[in-house]
């Protein structure tokens, strides 16, 4: 009897050990490394266009803002780049992009090839600002109301991520 | 730039830390690596910014934390049983169910 008691206990348990893979099946990925939400937005120095001209902490700080993590070399970034000229036509949000490690001729070369959504990029030419933000590596996303990040995607950027994370807060 | 330039502001002492820092940190861009066997360029960066924290005077422990601040807990190669007690646990309890069973059944078998 206790016999097959056990049996049973343990068909049981490797039944639910089978479901619970089964439905783990179904969820989708989930990034290991772990976003920036409901961080602030550390500005520590003086930040820079890629035209030389300094960004006033405020612009960055007030309102909503769309910080997007861009460069040439990038291939995903050229994929993302089409939605986010839409989004910068659409929605009544500040779009900055921060150029990733990348000198500034081939930042301006990019950006006269694929159109300009940003109102300003700002230069990152070491990383450090982007490193220090958390990004791992471009394309990344990070949405900014008064300071606070919100919404960070890691990775492009497309219509569906849009709806899932960011169109809450327009 | 040869390797020793890269950090040039660090003792002997220090350097062992980074490394130390370095193979038990892992590469957010990977799948498992650790940052001194990855060659992504986050892994570099990172790198440096430990040598960074190092100068600063920060302790490993902190440097740990400040790491698992930003990047989650997948960041650190050393588990903490604490976090996901269940996983460690799941074998145990599947361990002791057999022993159990087989113990059971050789028991009624010799009868």
């Amino acid at each position: 009897m206790t016999t097959r008691a056990f049996l049973i206990i343990f068909l049981l348990l490797l039944l639910s050990l089978f479901s619970f893979f089964a439905i783990s099946l179904q969820k989708d990925y989930v990034q290991p490394v772990k976003n920036q939400e409901g961080k602030p937005l550390i500005l520590d120095r003086q930040l820079y266009t890629i035209d030389g001209i300094k960004v006033s902490e405020d612009s960055l700080l007030s309102g909503k803002v769309i910080l997007n993590v861009y460069a040439s070399y990038c291939l995903p970034c050229r994929v993302e780049h089409p939605f986010l000229i839409e989004i910068a036509d659409s929605k009544d949000v500040k779009m900055v992009g921060i150029s990733h490690k990348e000198q500034v001729s081939a930042t301006k070369d990019y950006l006269e090839e694929l159109g300009d959504p940003y109102d300003f990029s700002i230069l990152d030419l070491d990383g450090d600002f982007s490193l220090k933000l958390g990004v791992i590596g471009p394309p990344e996303t990070f949405l900014i109301i008064d300071g606070e990040i919100v919404a960070h995607r890691i990775g492009v950027i497309d219509i569906n991520i849009w709806n899932e994370k960011f169109e809450k807060y327009f | 730039m040869q390797a020793d330039a890269l950090y040039e502001d660090l003792d002997k002492e220090e350097l062992e830390r980074l490394e130390y820092l370095a193979d038990n940190i892992r590469c957010p861009m990977c799948s498992y690596g650790n940052l001194s066997s990855s060659n992504a360029p986050i892994s570099s960066d990172l790198k440096q910014e430990i040598a960074s924290l190092i100068n600063q005077g920060y302790s490993d422990q902190e440097i740990f934390d400040f790491m698992q601040d930003r990047y989650g807990d997948y960041i650190l190669l050393d588990t903490n049983i604490e976090d996901n007690r269940s996983i460690f646990l799941i074998p145990l309890v599947v361990l002791v169910i057999s022993i159990l069973l087989v113990t059971t059944y050789t028991i009624r078998k010799s009868k």
